[in-house]
């Protein structure tokens, strides 16, 4: 694509204006609106089979260092083992890829909380009511004094990552039923549907208990104050949308070369950038999800890939296209959700601060996918 | 039981019913026809004793007695893999042709009645009946270049029938010779064995074949033709020309050369074998520099086809079977490696290396034909496990105790393909498959299974060389020159 | 009980197969035929296929231990005068080698169970990682040249396909050129020795070769350069200079196969070298070869891994080091020390490479100076990591000491200078890891390494497994009693090995860190730096020579054939016929009325001739 910088910026600047007319980063077309919904409702199922697990291995699997059966949710039977080795599943593996790359990242109000006195302390005492018996574990716990703090700021993400899902979940599917009874009808729709739910959830507080032994003990109080949207949805978009992790199977990882940046703030390796045509092969972490995703198409939605280029053979890689673009919808959303002052204001000066939020979002899109989606 | 006249004239005469059947059946029928001919081939395998080292099921008649052209047809261990090859690699040429190829009654018929001619070459005893053979197959190819070619179709048909028409002169003027100056007027081979020339004759009418026939082998400096061929012949027909057609020229020399001039070919030997060292050198430094990935099979070709005249140089027992091997195992990978730039085309419209990336995409790639290819060129480089690798074993071991230095030379050769083809794949099939390039039109499975089965038989064959091994050897470890007497002629099954 | 040891015994060869069976039966899911489920059963497949082979290699090996060597023979081709025969060699160090081989690839391929969980093309790899093994573990039984030569080959292009893993990537798809071509170089350069010693001996097995080189009188220039064949796939194989390069590249591929490479595979070529050393005996050259290779590359790897930021590239020169000194030991004709420092390296190499992977699956990074502050948080992999170090220094009594050890006392009296070689590979080693582990596990952690939790059982596992084998490797050597007593060990020796050790340890500590990657303002320092880190620019000295000789001779012959060679013939074309540019441009009316002139001239050609008859 021999697109010169300035056209670039031309498009972005479009981009900015029909931002600040209403309008979507996506272009609001049928085909659009189709793949969107439908791509969304099976990413709400898929997502919701991922927060149940997630929040089980939180609560049910803390410090467990040997969780074989991490993915079962609690019911091991012969049937479900058969269909695991077969690998005929969930790929919860995506789910936690996606936790470690949020940790990894960091941001938002708990990333402080976890280094502070207070997660420290609370930690250490469930740490030590898990450890008790096991002589083994004090000893290395003595030796290693972070190792099990570590792995509970890791149960922490598992969690709060499956109350951000358990919340956008049922918003996906809803979306989806509304679309069906014909009261979703348009691009700038769709996005206001998930803006609504991210905005009622917005200070749902954030918590996490642990039982142990029959006790309960917190590890994200409620009075740590942490809530939704600015510390779970906020940093969730800038890790997984636009920050991400490269990917071992088209990044180099080769010190010498450089090619990776030494600040992770400057990673463009989230989901509205990848390249979808690489999914399905080695090294492409996010082909898991989309194979997950494909057991869930609605049947209007599978019916069109199936019409479509390569059928059923290049199916992932549809929906990966299908998912960027529902992708650019919710980061409208939250684009729009974070404006700091009400999108129709008629003052000026709050109409250029508008303004300004919107280009910085939209310029940090220049080399992602939606620039793609805008020939057609 | 005519089981060898089967093998010429099922094809041809099938060529015919295919031609005048009415109605749109010709592929079906020509698969018929060529499933009904490799059934026969397995039948004259059936009658195949690989311990006997002479010729076998012949089958003989008078023909036209002032010339002595007679019909007798025979089978021996050079001839048989080479015939079991041609019946094979018919099958997929038909099989793999274009479903919706135009004039289908004209191009079916041709393809078979190649099979059939390039059979009767290799089974001739008479020389001049093989000369007819090698005359006659040039008809159907040049037509099949000529009419399905590419874009410049017309000029490399062109220069194909210059080249091969000359070579056939060559051939001609040698095997007239050889009849005159041998004082029996005759053209039968186990006659012609039995009176060897003097060397200066022999020395003057080898270099007569030597020419001939290294043209369409084809040789340095007289490979020209091949490539241009190649570029523009649709992939059934370079499947063919690269996996039977060539090895004419080498049975040819084999035959003719080698068998009817054993004195002057001790003499000229240690030239062949440098010529081998060029050929082999050339033909491998040229193809790192192309671009067209068919043409870079091409020029593998050349370069592969030195390892035979090394072995043939050496003459020795274990080359020899090296030779044969080579034939059949080259005949078998470049075959694979044909078809699948045959695929690499049909769907990305391209052969240029700098242009096509990413193909290994198992989504919007061609992954299949991606893991084929990779099989492919490894056997044709010589990888262990493969038969390109039991070939290129038993040429050098063969012959590095007669020229050392040749067979040193030549083996690095097979370095130098690994580099070449290495660049092959690297660019047409790693990197990232880009995504302004639309959607590809995936493989089919009928498109993959053809060179599937090649890719089998390779690995087979290079797991298991005894099973090729084991028909030729009796033919080979003895020197022709003491067949002739061995010979067993039953003219009737 | 009897009956079924030798059972086993007797099917010995099984154990290689088991490896390439588990990669054909996982090929359904390698090549993506199965798309509606996950890839994970082809994985199984291939540990299943491995856990197989440890267990009966286990048993074999227990076998072999009280008997006296037994020889397997297969007819594998018998053309004309020529019986290619593969002899399996069934020993208890063949069979011990083989081990370690299954062992180190089960444990690997559960590391890679973790550290590939995200990552769709698992079938592939483990298929491939089934044919290395296979590979490997054939190599390790092989008492024939041939096979031997065969199954390096294999090799070759099993590292191909596995560097190549991640295709996609534009690194990688030079570093799997690299790693194939350059170990084809010298491949190419062993078939010709392989088959130049094949001929003159008659036999391509080993101990006929033995035999034939007690009495083998050859002129000196074929005995130079027939040795410098033999050596040369070996030396491409170990990474040896000159052909050392690939394996620095190939640390792009994944990091589970960067355990085996780094510890087995490379030991393949020293092992073959191993078994040919009786032969090698005859070639002085060789030798010699070996012994300036080997020390060439034992410094210069030190030097270079000294200089590298990327985590896996510095402990991928110390492995080339390694090898040079099992080089110098095979040259200098101690096969026993060669043995014992390869196995001492596998084991804690391949313990360093599972750390290593660690640290990259929860960083994000393999650039060192962006590390720092794991050690408090990463116990298996900090303990990985040390434990790893040690095993292969020469500090404290794991196995590097034993082996070190066993090398000074070899050298001692014969060869001083390679005395100095060992203790200055041991302190250089001893430096660059104590630097690394530095910067990884100490100090206080950067924004990429600071949230680090330890990582899941399928990696921590193995490598805690390893760990244990490490520790416990000289214990299970000294009760086969291949270890020397303490009271024989000499304090002269031990002393200066652990004060080497200790010294590379200590400056290590001292040595000035900067997590930055600055470069040194002197600009002697930084010319010493940028030598060494781009490896003393040996990839561009060849770019310059063999690259660019190759490339212009080969678009010299292209030019020649298309200008010269096909020039003259349309030249000649036009001569003869009159109308070479009607050729170029013909028609097809009119090139079928010359098909008809040639048919009809070479027709009424042959009628004449006859017809004068």
């Amino acid at each position: 694509m021999a697109v010169t910088r300035s056209k670039t910026r031309t498009l972005l600047d479009q981009l900015v204006e029909r931002l600040q007319a209403g309008e979507a980063l996506l272009p609001d077309t049928p085909e659009n609106l189709e793949e969107v919904v439908g791509i969304l409702q099976s990413y709400g199922v898929v997502l919701d089979a991922y927060y149940r697990n997630l929040l089980d291995i939180a609560e049910r699997q803390f410090l467990v260092l040997f969780p074989f059966f991490k993915y079962f949710d609690g019911h091991v039977t012969l049937e479900r083992l058969l269909k695991h080795w077969w690998h005929d599943r969930i790929n919860y593996e995506y789910a936690e890829y996606t936790l470690r790359t949020m940790m990894w990242h960091g941001g938002g109000g708990l990333e402080t909380y976890l280094e502070s006195e207070q997660f420290i302390a609370l930690a250490h005492l469930a740490i030590a009511q898990k450890i008790r018996l096991n002589p083994g574990m004090r000893l290395l716990e003595g030796l290693f004094p972070d190792f099990l703090l570590e792995q509970v700021r890791q149960a922490v993400y598992y969690h709060v990552l499956g109350q951000f899902w358990q919340v956008m979940s049922p918003l996906f599917l809803t979306l989806a039923e509304a679309y069906e009874r014909g009261e979703v009808r348009s691009i700038p729709e769709v996005v206001d549907h998930v803006k609504a739910g991210l905005v009622a959830a917005a200070s749902q507080p954030l918590v996490y208990q642990v039982t142990l032994d029959g006790a309960t003990y917190d590890i994200i109080p409620a009075s740590a104050g942490l809530t939704f949207l600015a510390d779970a949805a906020i940093p969730y978009v800038e890790a997984i949308f636009f920050r991400g992790t490269p990917f071992f199977g088209v990044v180099s990882y080769n010190a010498q070369l450089q090619e990776i940046s030494n600040d992770p703030s400057r990673f463009t390796y989230g989901a509205l950038y990848a390249d979808p045509v690489t999914t399905g092969g080695a090294g492409i972490p996010p082909t898991l999800l989309m194979q997950d995703m494909r057991h869930y198409l609605p049947p209007y939605l599978r019916q069109r890939y199936l019409s479509q280029t390569r059928g059923e053979a290049d199916l992932r890689v549809k929906i990966c296209i299908s998912f960027q673009k529902s992708m650019f919808c919710v980061t409208t959303a939250t684009i729009l959700g974070l404006l700091p002052y009400p999108l129709d204001t008629a003052n000026p000066e709050q109409r250029q601060a508008n303004h300004l939020h919107l280009r910085q979002w939209v310029y940090r899109l220049q080399d992602s996918q939606v620039l793609t989606w805008q020939w057609v | 039981m005519l089981i060898l006249s089967g093998l010429v004239w099922l094809p041809s005469l099938g060529a015919l019913v295919v031609a005048l059947w009415p109605g749109a059946h010709a592929r079906s029928l020509a698969l018929g026809i060529a499933g009904l001919n490799l059934l026969l081939t397995i039948l004259v395998l059936e009658h195949f004793d690989p311990g006997l080292a002479g010729m076998q099921i012949s089958e003989q008649w008078a023909w036209i007695d002032a010339l002595d052209l007679t019909y007798h047809l025979g089978i021996d261990g050079l001839s048989l893999p080479l015939v079991i090859l041609n019946s094979c690699l018919g099958c997929i040429a038909i099989y793999s042709s274009d479903r919706e190829i135009p004039r289908p009654r004209l191009y079916y018929p041709l393809l078979l009645s190649l099979m059939g001619f390039v059979a009767g070459a290799f089974l001739a005893q008479n020389l001049l009946l093989f000369f007819l053979f090698y005359e006659l197959e040039l008809i159907p190819l040049y037509l099949l270049i000529a009419i399905w070619g590419g874009e410049r179709r017309g000029y490399a048909a062109m220069k194909f029938l210059i080249y091969t028409a000359v070579s056939g002169v060559l051939v001609l003027a040698a095997f007239l010779g050889l009849a005159w100056l041998s004082g029996t007027g005759s053209f039968t081979y186990a006659v012609l064995l039995k009176h060897p020339l003097p060397l200066a004759a022999q020395l003057v009418l080898l270099s007569l074949l030597l020419v001939g026939f290294g043209i369409k082998i084809p040789l340095v400096p007289f490979h020209t033709w091949l490539p241009d061929a190649h570029v523009e012949a649709s992939t059934p027909v370079s499947v063919l020309l690269a996996g039977v057609l060539l090895k004419l020229g080498t049975y040819g020399l084999m035959r003719f050369g080698w068998g009817l001039f054993g004195d002057a070919w001790r003499v000229v030997a240690p030239g062949l074998a440098l010529w081998a060292v060029v050929g082999v050198l050339y033909g491998s430094l040229t193809a790192i520099a192309q671009t067209d990935m068919k043409k870079m099979v091409a020029y593998s070709s050349i370069g592969h086809m030195g390892y035979i005249l090394l072995a043939l140089a050496a003459a020795t027992p274990v080359s020899l079977i090296g030779t044969v091997f080579q034939m059949v195992s080259h005949g078998l990978i470049s075959a694979q490696l044909f078809l699948l730039v045959g695929v690499v085309y049909q769907k990305t419209g391209t052969r240029d290396l700098g242009v096509l990336r990413g193909l290994l995409n198992p989504e919007r790639g061609l992954p299949i034909v991606g893991s084929l290819m990779v099989l492919g060129v490894m056997a044709s480089a010589g990888i262990p496990g493969m038969a390109g690798f039991v070939s290129e074993f038993l040429v050098f071991r063969g012959s590095i105790a007669q020229f050392p230095w040749q067979t040193i030379l030549c083996i690095l050769g097979t370095g130098l393909t690994s580099v070449y083809f290495l660049l092959l794949i690297n660019r047409a099939f790693f990197g990232r498959l880009p995504q302004n390039w639309g959607v590809l039109p995936e493989s089919t499975w009928s498109e993959r299974i053809p060179a599937l089965i090649l890719g089998l038989i390779i690995v087979i064959l290079g797991v298991q060389p005894g099973l090729l091994v084991h028909w030729s050897e009796a033919t080979l470890v003895l020197p022709p020159a003491a067949l002739s007497t061995l010979s067993s002629f039953s003219p009737w099954l | 009980m009897v009956v079924m040891a030798q059972f086993l015994l007797h099917g010995s060869w099984w154990i290689p197969l088991y490896g390439v069976l588990g990669a054909c039966l996982a090929l359904p899911w390698s090549l993506g035929l199965i798309r509606r489920s996950g890839p994970r059963p082809a994985a199984y497949i291939n540990l299943l296929a491995t856990v197989l082979a440890v267990v009966h290699g286990s048993i074999v090996f227990r076998t072999t231990w009280s008997q006296e060597p037994q020889y397997l023979v297969f007819h594998w081709l018998r053309a004309a005068d020529l019986d290619l025969s593969f002899v399996l060699d069934i020993s208890s160090v063949s069979t011990g080698a083989m081990e370690l081989v299954t062992i180190l690839s089960l444990l690997a391929q559960v590391f890679a169970l973790g550290y590939l969980e995200k990552d769709w093309g698992m079938a592939r790899f483990f298929s491939l990682m089934g044919f290395f093994e296979g590979a490997m573990s054939g190599l390790a039984l092989s008492d024939s040249l041939l096979l031997s030569y065969a199954l390096l080959e294999i090799l070759t292009l099993s590292t191909y396909l596995l560097v190549g893993f991640w295709y996609a990537q534009p690194m990688v798809v030079t570093a799997a050129r690299d790693a194939f071509l350059t170990k084809r170089i010298g491949d190419v350069l062993l078939l010709m020795g392989v088959i130049s010693l094949g001929t003159l001996a008659g036999s391509f097995n080993f101990p006929d070769l033995y035999e034939w080189a007690e009495t083998a009188q050859l002129p000196p220039i074929v005995t130079a350069l027939l040795g410098l064949a033999l050596i040369a796939g070996p030396t491409g194989k170990c990474a040896q200079v000159p052909l050392h390069l690939w394996l620095d590249e190939a640390m792009e591929g994944p990091n589970p196969a960067s355990i085996l490479r780094n510890s087995v595979v490379v030991a393949c070529g020293a092992y073959v070298l191993i078994k040919l050393q009786p032969v090698l005996v005859i070639f002085p050259v060789a030798s010699t070869t070996l012994t300036v290779l080997g020390t060439l590359t034992a410094v210069g790897a030190c030097l270079v891994a000294m200089a590298q930021i990327d985590i896996k590239r510095a402990l991928a020169h110390s492995t080339s080091a390694y090898l040079g000194l099992v080089f110098i030991a095979i040259g200098s004709q101690w096969t026993g020390f060669a043995l014992l420092l390869l196995f001492a390296h596998a084991l804690a190499k391949a313990l360093l490479f599972m750390s290593v992977g660690a640290v990259i699956y929860t960083t994000n990074t393999q650039t060192l100076t962006e590390m720092g502050g794991l050690g408090r948080r990463m116990p298996a992999t900090t303990i990985a990591f040390l434990v790893g170090s040690i095993g292969l220094e020469g500090v404290l009594p794991l196995g590097g000491f034993w082996a070190l050890h066993l090398g000074l006392n070899d050298f001692w009296g014969s060869a001083p200078w390679l005395v100095g070689v060992v203790l200055l590979v041991n302190c250089l080693t001893a430096l660059n890891l104590t630097r690394v582990f530095r910067l990884v596990f100490l100090g206080d952690p950067q924004v990429k390494t600071r949230r680090a939790p330890e990582v899941g059982w399928p990696m921590a596992v193995p490598m805690v497994s390893l760990t244990v084998l490490t520790l416990t490797g000289p214990l299970v050597l000294s009760s086969l009693n291949l270890l020397p007593a303490w009271q024989d060990l000499g304090w002269q020796m031990t002393g200066l090995l652990i004060g080497s050790g200790l010294l590379g340890c200590l400056l290590g500590s001292l040595v000035v860190l900067t997590r930055t990657w600055s470069r040194p303002v002197q600009w002697t320092w930084k010319f010493l730096q940028d030598l060494l880190a781009y490896d003393f620019y040996v990839d561009r000295l060849y770019r310059l020579t063999v690259v660019a000789a190759v490339g212009s001779l080969s678009r010299l012959t292209s030019w020649l054939d298309r200008q010269v060679l096909d020039g003259v013939v349309n030249l000649m074309a036009l001569v003869s016929l009159g109308g070479g540019e009607s050729l170029r441009y013909t028609s097809s009316g009119q090139s079928q009325f010359y098909l008809l002139t040639i048919l009809l001239g070479v027709g009424l050609l042959g009628l004449g001739v006859l017809w004068y008859w």
